[in-house]
């Protein structure tokens, strides 16, 4: 059987096992809630938690594109480790102080919380709206990054069998179908079992590269011999762009609003931080991973110039299917992890950009079971836009510096979470300038041209002074009205 | 008293947390320098991986003895 045959084989197989999680999920449905539909009922516990938010955490980017970073980049690149790691304790901010609020207050989504904090004044409103689109907009970019990583594998994978443009569509399709008939439920369990086929995938691919070579010792002087700048000390701005990741991965990614709204559907707290707990180890199970692969590709590609990073993963298994049936067997389960992490990103994306759309933007209520029905027509509405610009690559061009700016984006809604958690005097109005002046100064500086200033990310730049407008307005808004004075 | 203690060593591990990322980027050499190998990686990789495999045991430790409580649904009643 030749690899591409072997490959549409396990896709169809897989494909199947998703449809039957889907139809599981559905009987298991409880109501039409948003609450239901949108975080499971609140009822994750620790396996299927834990499980969901490594496999939304790790994107296809994650696997395909971080390999072909570290082979681009060298050894600098374990600086990935670290700011994946970073996530999960930038979480110890949140979520200690937003879980009781939330399971006080039921809440949905995000907005849910700046309705709590802020109230409902004129600014609050538009706070939430702002930070809504911010948040939907960042969804769609991640979206549309996942299908056309989709449609590249499933090609990649079938050997031509199923062309790009079937595979965004027909992918695109299914995750809407599994997500609109089970909602989190069949998202979080079809992202269990993606989780797990994308560590047994890797670990195989590790196994089979450092075995080929002779270990990590002979990896690393193959490459010093191969390219010396790969495991030389970075210069001062790699340094800085290094510290600059952590930041910007770190605090980002906290918002997401897929993360947040794991946060409501645990079971209880105690699930939740065991999950957060095995969760820290996953950089190293993974990103590390990855990293030594990419770095292990170095004196063995190194023949071929320089590869587009996204070129990496994949020329890397078609030469390890050559080496035999098993090898090939090992290398589709590859293949399939990849699939597996970006479709898992995508169903996890869209589901929240649904409920984002309905409840944030839209402002419709969480009690309402037609608040179900709009979320799942804004998802499929989302869905549609992010095929049409997947299938077009003259749109894709155009939008593409805009597509990049989705962590500069996110970033930029930290101080109505972070901040706002643990500074109790912190008011609607100075936050919503703050994130107006933030993502202003960061996309200028984005489409201009500038993704980093002297290493430093322009997104944390921006947040930087976003949250120096919201902190010195409150102080001073405090100092008229005499507020904050001792009594 | 049991829950002050936790909450002491819970802040304690996290700053040791910040201060092993700090580490992690190797400040401490000069840029473009040619590495030893230890551990199989150049030195400052093995020694940002250290970090990184610190950093992991410590906040899982934060994490488990943090207090992530549930309070009850506010019904309006």
């Amino acid at each position: 059987m030749s690899q591409g045959s072997l490959g549409t084989v396990a896709l169809g197989l897989y494909l199947a096992l998703l449809v039957g999680v889907a139809l599981v999920a559905r009987r298991a449905r409880r109501d039409l809630s948003p609450a239901d539909h949108f975080l499971a009922a609140r009822h994750l516990g620790v396996f299927v938690l834990f499980l969901t938010l490594y496999a939304t955490a790790y994107s296809g980017n994650s696997l395909l594109g971080y390999p072909g970073e570290a082979y681009r980049r060298g050894f600098s690149w374990i600086m990935a480790t670290g700011f994946m790691m970073s996530i999960v304790v930038v979480f110890h901010m949140l979520i200690p102080r937003l879980r009781p609020i939330a399971t006080r207050h039921r809440f949905v989504t995000p907005g849910d919380w700046i309705r709590h904090r802020f109230g409902e004044g004129r600014s609050a409103v538009q706070l939430r709206v702002v930070v809504g689109v911010l948040m939907a907009v960042a969804l769609g970019n991640f979206l549309l990054a996942q299908l056309i990583a989709m449609g590249l594998v499933a090609a990649e994978f079938t050997g031509g069998l199923l062309p790009y443009w079937a595979g965004v569509l027909g992918l695109a399709a299914l995750i809407l179908f599994y997500e609109t008939l089970g909602g989190l439920r069949a998202v979080a369990w079809t992202d269990a079992a993606q989780g797990i086929l994308m560590l047994v995938g890797l670990a195989a691919l590790l196994a089979w590269l450092l075995g080929e070579v002779g270990g990590l010792d002979a990896v690393t002087r193959q490459v010093a011999a191969a390219r010396p700048e790969a495991v030389a000390v970075p210069d001062a701005r790699e340094k800085l762009n290094w510290a600059s990741s952590i930041v910007l991965m770190g605090l980002a990614s906290v918002v997401y609003p897929q993360a947040i709204q794991r946060v409501f559907a645990a079971r209880d707290g105690a699930a939740l931080k065991r999950s957060m707990a095995l969760m820290t180890f996953m950089p190293l199970a993974t990103t590390l991973v990855v990293t030594l692969i990419g770095i292990a590709a170095i004196p063995r590609l190194e023949h071929l110039g320089l590869l587009e990073a996204d070129r990496v993963m994949p020329r890397l298994l078609t030469e390890w299917a050559a080496a035999g049936p098993a090898a090939a067997g090992l290398a589709t389960l590859v293949f399939l992890g990849a699939l597996a992490a970006i479709m898992s990103t995508a169903d996890s994306v869209l589901l929240s950009l649904g409920a984002v759309m309905a409840l944030d933007v839209f402002g419709r209520s969480s009690e309402e079971a037609d608040t179900t029905r709009f979320g799942k027509r804004m998802a499929a509405l989302g869905m549609l836009v992010a095929v049409a610009v997947a299938l077009a690559p003259e749109l894709r061009g155009t939008l593409w510096g805009l597509i990049e700016l989705k962590m500069e984006l996110l970033i930029q809604c930290v101080p109505a979470f972070l901040l706002a958690l643990h500074w109790g005097r912190l008011r609607a109005r100075p936050v919503l300038w703050g994130v107006l002046v933030g993502t202003l100064v960061a996309v200028a500086l984005r489409l201009s041209g500038h993704t980093r200033i002297e290493g430093v990310h322009v997104g944390v730049l921006g947040l930087a002074l976003n949250m120096l407008v919201a902190v010195t307005w409150t102080l001073r808004h405090d100092r008229e009205s005499g507020a904050g004075r001792p009594a | 008293m049991q829950g002050r203690v936790a909450t002491g060593v819970r802040r304690g591990l996290l700053v040791a947390v910040g201060v092993l990322y700090v580490i992690s980027v190797p400040w401490y050499r000069r840029g473009g320098a040619e590495p030893d190998v230890w551990l199989g990686m150049p030195d400052w990789v093995a020694v940002a991986v250290v970090c990184y495999a610190a950093i992991a045991v410590l906040n899982s430790l934060a994490w488990l003895l943090s207090d992530v409580s549930d309070a009850p649904p506010d019904d309006g009643s």
